[in-house]
C-alpha cells in the first residue's frame, strides 16, 4: 500500500506554501471483532477503513482537519480547512514540525505476518476457549459478559513538508471477558480477564478465561474490614491504574503547564529506591511500540525515575523546544482524528525479585487488592489517589478471606515513597499506551471500611 | 444521502443468505473544536466522518460490516460481508417496501452554527480565560473548549423502516487549577446540549467560570476527607450520575437478558424506597441524550424505570428485545458511530422530584459529607458496587456546611443505596449538559436528580483519625 504514502506526500505538496509547514497522516485499519455468549457467536464485525488528517503550522499557528473522504475534492477541502483554521490559532514560536530523522529498520516485532490470514473460524474457536476456561475454573462462574476477541491490522503513513515520509504496520490481537460468579447466598461479583499481543499465537485463551474466573471466585462474599492504615499488595490491573496517572505527571507538556504533583522535583528522590520507571517506545513485542511517533520522531527508551530519583520527563517536539531538549518520541495520536499529543508508549516499572506469593507471605497484616474501581480518583495534578477496592485479607503472610466494599486512599507521593517491594512478575496492560507493572507492596495506605 | 432504490438493493443483497432482518445505517458527521490552553488558542480542528454499516440478523447471531465510502460497490461489498455468515439459501427476491417514518419530536435549532464566525467563538474562549485569570492570582491554569457537532443518521431496514435524525450538539467546557504553596486544586465543568448556538445566549459562561474559580480557591483550604461510614447528601443535577452509574446500567437490557444484573427478574418488585421514582427520557427538548429515533430506528420515548419504589421497566434495544420476543424496544439502542453496532444505553436519566427543600435535607444531618461536584463514577455490574470521586465536597456539622474536603470517595452498593435513600428534595434539575457515558462505546447522556440524602454509606479518604464518629 505504498500508494497511500505517495498520497500523503501529495497532500503535503498541495497544502504547503511559503512559511506554512504541513504534515499528513493516513491510517488504514482492517479490524475484526467477535463476541461469544454461552458457546454461541453473538456478534461478528469485519471492516476496513481509511482516514486522512492534515496538520498545518502557519507562523507558529496550528490548524487541523480530518476526513474519510479520499476524493480529490474531499482531500482539498480538508487541507484547506486546516489552512483556514491555523489563522485563528495563537502564534507560538515553539510550534513546528520535527526535522526528518532517519528511521532505523530494526525489527520491533510488532508485525504478525500470519494475523491477516488467520481464518475467522480459528478466532471463534479461540474465543470459545476463553469463555470455557472461565466456566471450567469453578461451577460458581455463572456468566461471561463482554466475551470478546478483536484484532487489528493498522497501517500508518506519515509525511511532512520537512521531507519526512515513512510508514509502518502493526498488528494487535486481544481478548477479554468479565466473569460473573454467584455465591450460595445469591450474591454476585464480577472480575475481568484479558490478554493482548502483537502476535495471534501469543494469546493464551485458557489463561485469559481462568484469570476472570479465578479473580471473581476469589472476591466472592467479600465483606468490609474496619477502617485502618495498613499495608496493601497490588495486583497488576490495580497497579496499572495508578501508573497510568503517574505517566501523565511525567509529561513535560504538563510540567510546562504546571499540571503535575511532581513539579520542580527533577533530580530529587520522589520514591523509594525500589522504584525505577521506564518509557520505551522500542520495546520488542511492545503493544505501543512503533519505529516513529505520531509526528515522525524516532521512538526511544527513557529512564524517568531511577531507583526513586526523578531523572527525566517524556517529550514531544513542542515541549522539547520549550525546554531546549530533544523529543523522546512521545507524540501519540489516536488515529487520524486527533492532533498529536504527549503521552506514554510502553510505560513500565522495572521488576524486582520476589514472586507474588513471596510478597504476600512477607505481609503481617494487610489487603491484597484484586480489583479497583475509580473514575478521576487518581489525580496526576493534585496527587490525590482514592479508589473502591475488592481483595483478600492477609494475616501473618496468609490469605484469610475475601474483602469487599472498602476504599483505599493515599496520595501519589506517598504511593511512590511507600513502595516496599516490587515483584518479578512484570505484565503489560493495554491502557492509554501499554502500562507494565509487577505486583507491588505499598505500606501506610488508608483503608476505609466499617466504623 | 442514500437513494431509496440503492438502499433496497443493498438490503436485498444482505438478505440473500437467509437472514431474518437486514439494516443499513448511514452517518454523516461534521465537527469543529476550538480550545484554549495556557492562554493560547492551541486546538483549531475540523473533522468529517462519513460511512455506513450493514447489520444482518440470523436469529441471535448478528453480523456487521462497515465502509467509509457510500458508493454502490462499497455498500454491496459490506452487505455481502455481513451476509457471509448465513447458511441459508437465496430468498425469493422480494421488493422491500420502505416507508419513511416521521418523528413527532422536534429539536429545533434557534441559532445555526454559522450564525457566529470562528473568530467570535474564539473570542468567547478568550474571555473565559481572562475572566478566570482576573479572578485571583491563585488561578494558575485555565483551559476552555468549544465544540459543535452535527451528526446526521439515516436508517433503512428490511422490515420497511426508513428514518432519519439530524442531530446538532453544542458544548463548552472549562477547567481551572488553583495553587497555593504546594497545594493544587482543580475544578472542571461544562454546559451543552442537543442545541445550536442559542446555548451561548442561554448560559452566562463568564459567571460560570468565576464560580468555578471561587470553588477551586476555596478547595485550597480543603482538609483530607474523613474515612468511614457516614451520612452523605448529594447535590441536585450532576449528582444524578449516582443513579446512572449505580443503578441505571444494571437496568440496561443486555445485563438483564443474561441475568448478570441484580435487577434481572425483578419487574413489579420493590427495589427502592417508595419516595423514589426514576425515569429515562429520550424526548426532553435540548438535552444531550435526546433523540428522534434511536440508532436501531425506534422512536425515542419516556420510560418510567421505577415508580414509587417499584421496578417497572428496563431499557431495551432491538437485539435484546428480539432475543426475548418483546414487541419492540424502548428506543434505547445507541451506537458511537457507523463503525459500531448499537447496544442498550441510557438517554437522559433522572430521579424524579421529591418533597423536601434542599436546606431541610442538609439541616437534618448532624455529621456527614455534602457532595457538590464529582468527577464521574464507575460501577460493577454484577455486584452493583459503585464508586464516585468527589471533586468538591464539604463537611456537614450540626446541619451546616463547614470545612471543604479533599480526596473524598464514596463507595456503596447501588441496589442497597436505592433502598436506603431516605430524603428526596424538591429541586429536581438535570446536569448542565456535558455527560459522556462509557460502556465500551461512548455516548452523550444527561443525568439528573433533586438533592438526596443517603443515611449511611462508606466514604473513603486519607484521614482515618476522625473516622470513629
Ligand atoms: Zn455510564
Amino acid at each position: 500500500m505504498t500508494d497511500l504514502l505517495s498520497l500523503a506526500q501529495s497532500v503535503v505538496q498541495q497544502a504547503k506554501a511559503p512559511g506554512v509547514e504541513v504534515e499528513a497522516i493516513i491510517t488504514h485499519d482492517v479490524e475484526t471483532q467477535i463476541k461469544v455468549s454461552r458457546g454461541e457467536v453473538e456478534q461478528l464485525s469485519q471492516s476496513s477503513s481509511r482516514g486522512l488528517g492534515v496538520r498545518v503550522i502557519d507562523g507558529g499557528r496550528t490548524g487541523y482537519a480530518y476526513t474519510s473522504d479520499f476524493s480529490d475534492e474531499g482531500i482539498a477541502r480538508t487541507w484547506r480547512a486546516a489552512r483556514e483554521l491555523a489563522k485563528v490559532a495563537t502564534a507560538d514560536k515553539y510550534r513546528g514540525l520535527p526535522d526528518a530523522s532517519p528511521i532505523s529498520d530494526e525489527d520491533l516485532e510488532i508485525w504478525d505476518k500470519r494475523l491477516p490470514s488467520v481464518p475467522t473460524t480459528e478466532k471463534i474457536e479461540l474465543l470459545k476457549r476463553v469463555e470455557r476456561a472461565a466456566f471450567d475454573y469453578d461451577p460458581r462462574i455463572i456468566l461471561a459478559e463482554f466475551c470478546t476477541y478483536g484484532d487489528a491490522v493498522n497501517h500508518v503513513y506519515l509525511a511532512n513538508s520537512r521531507g519526512f515520509a515513512q510508514q509502518y504496520g502493526r498488528t494487535t490481537a486481544y481478548s477479554y471477558l468479565m466473569g460473573i460468579a454467584r455465591g450460595d447466598d445469591g450474591g454476585m461479583v464480577n472480575a475481568f480477564g484479558s490478554g493482548a499481543s502483537n502476535f495471534f499465537a501469543d494469546l493464551d485463551p485458557d489463561a485469559i478465561g481462568r484469570e476472570a474466573g479465578e479473580k471473581a471466585i476469589s472476591i466472592l462474599g467479600g465483606k468490609p474490614v474496619e477502617t485502618q492504615t495498613t499495608t496493601i499488595v497490588l495486583d497488576h490491573a490495580v497497579g496499572a491504574e495508578i501508573l497510568s496517572a503517574l505517566a501523565l505527571a511525567l509529561s513535560a507538556d504538563d510540567w510546562q503547564r504546571k499540571r503535575s504533583f511532581l513539579l520542580d522535583r527533577l533530580g530529587q528522590q520522589v520514591g523509594s529506591d525500589m522504584v525505577t520507571l521506564m518509557d520505551n517506545g522500542r520495546l520488542k513485542r511492545g503493544l505501543a511500540s512503533a519505529p516513529f511517533d505520531g509526528e515522525g520522531v524516532p521512538t526511544s527508551a527513557t529512564r524517568l525515575i531511577d531507583e526513586g530519583v526523578l531523572q527525566n520527563l517524556m517529550y514531544d517536539t513542542y515541549s522539547a523546544r520549550k525546554d531546549n531538549k530533544a523529543s523522546s518520541g512521545n507524540a501519540q495520536r489516536a488515529g487520524h482524528r486527533s492532533l498529536p499529543s504527549l503521552g506514554p508508549t510502553n510505560f513500565y516499572m522495572q521488576p524486582g525479585h520476589q514472586t507474588r506469593d513471596e510478597i504476600i507471605a512477607g505481609v503481617k497484616r494487610g489487603l491484597y487488592v484484586v480489583s479497583v474501581m475509580q473514575t478521576g480518583g487518581i489525580d496526576p495534578i493534585t496527587g490525590d489517589c482514592s479508589m473502591g477496592a475488592n481483595g483478600l485479607w492477609i494475616e501473618n503472610g496468609k490469605i484469610t478471606g475475601p474483602v469487599g466494599g472498602v476504599t483505599i486512599g493515599t496520595t501519589l507521593n506517598d504511593f511512590l515513597q511507600n513502595i516496599s517491594e516490587v515483584g518479578s512478575d512484570l505484565r503489560f496492560i493495554p491502557l492509554f499506551g501499554a502500562i507494565g507493572v509487577p505486583t507491588l507492596r505499598v505500606d501506610n495506605v488508608t483503608i476505609g471500611g466499617t466504623k | 444521502m442514500l437513494e431509496k432504490s440503492l438502499a433496497q438493493k443493498v438490503l436485498a443483497e444482505a438478505l440473500r443468505t437467509g437472514a431474518d432482518l437486514a439494516e443499513i445505517y448511514v452517518e454523516d458527521v461534521e465537527s469543529l473544536q476550538l480550545g484554549i490552553d495556557d492562554s493560547r488558542l492551541e486546538t483549531a480542528m475540523r473533522g468529517e466522518d462519513r460511512g455506513a454499516g450493514v447489520r444482518v440478523f440470523f436469529g441471535n447471531l448478528v453480523t456487521y460490516a462497515f465502509t467509509d465510502s457510500l458508493d454502490e460497490n462499497s455498500l454491496m461489498e459490506a452487505a455481502r460481508a455481513a451476509a457471509a455468515a448465513g447458511r441459508g439459501t437465496q430468498q425469493q427476491a422480494k421488493t422491500i417496501d420502505l416507508t419513511e417514518r416521521k418523528s413527532q419530536l422536534e429539536y429545533p435549532i434557534r441559532k445555526p452554527f454559522d450564525t457566529l464566525s470562528i473568530e467570535d467563538k474564539v473570542q468567547l474562549l478568550s474571555r473565559m480565560d481572562e475572566a478566570a485569570r482576573a479572578y485571583s492570582p491563585q488561578i494558575v491554569q485555565v483551559t476552555a473548549n468549544y465544540q459543535q457537532l452535527r451528526r446526521q443518521m439515516w436508517l433503512f431496514n428490511s422490515d420497511g423502516v426508513q428514518v432519519e435524525d439530524d442531530r446538532f450538539y453544542t458544548e463548552v467546557r472549562a477547567g481551572v487549577v488553583a495553587k497555593r504553596n504546594g497545594t493544587l486544586q482543580r475544578v472542571r465543568e461544562g454546559f451543552g446540549g442537543r442545541v445550536g448556538l442559542e446555548l451561548l445566549d442561554d448560559n452566562d459562561a463568564l459567571a460560570k467560570v468565576k464560580n468555578m474559580c471561587e470553588r477551586a480557591v476555596q478547595m485550597l483550604d480543603a482538609r483530607p476527607c474523613p474515612a468511614g461510614e457516614m451520612t452523605v447528601v448529594m447535590c441536585n443535577g450532576w449528582g444524578g450520575v449516582l443513579f446512572h452509574e449505580a443503578c441505571g446500567h444494571q437496568m440496561e437490557a443486555d445485563f438483564i437478558t443474561k441475568g448478570s444484573s441484580a435487577y434481572a427478574g425483578k419487574i413489579g418488585e420493590r427495589v427502592a424506597n417508595p419516595i423514589i421514582t426514576a425515569i429515562d427520557d429520550g424526548t426532553i427538548p435540548g438535552r444531550r441524550g435526546s433523540l428522534k429515533f434511536d440508532d436501531d430506528g425506534t422512536p425515542a420515548q419516556r420510560t418510567v424505570l421505577i415508580e414509587e419504589g417499584i421496578l417497572k421497566e428496563y431499557m431495551w434495544d432491538l437485539v435484546e428485545a428480539r432475543r426475548v420476543g418483546r414487541d419492540g424496544s424502548t428506543g434505547n439502542g445507541r451506537r458511537e458511530s457507523y463503525r459500531h453496532m448499537p447496544m442498550p444505553r441510557m438517554t437522559n436519566t433522572f430521579i424524579d422530584q421529591g418533597s423536601h427543600t434542599p436546606e431541610e435535607i442538609i439541616e437534618s444531618v448532624k455529621r456527614g459529607v455534602y457532595i457538590r461536584d464529582m468527577a464521574g463514577g464507575q460501577a460493577d455490574i454484577a455486584k452493583g458496587d459503585f464508586v464516585f470521586n468527589a471533586t468538591v465536597a464539604y463537611l456537614i456539622e450540626d446541619g451546616k456546611l463547614t470545612a471543604p474536603l479533599r480526596g473524598a470517595t464514596i463507595f456503596g452498593n447501588g441496589p442497597q443505596v436505592l433502598q436506603e435513600i431516605d430524603m428526596v428534595g424538591n429541586d429536581l434539575a438535570l446536569d448542565p449538559g456535558m455527560g459522556m457515558c462509557g460502556k465500551i462505546q461512548m455516548a452523550r447522556v444527561s443525568v439528573g436528580q433533586p438533592t438526596i440524602r443517603i443515611p449511611r454509606v462508606t466514604v473513603g479518604g486519607t484521614d482515618d483519625a476522625s473516622a470513629s464518629n
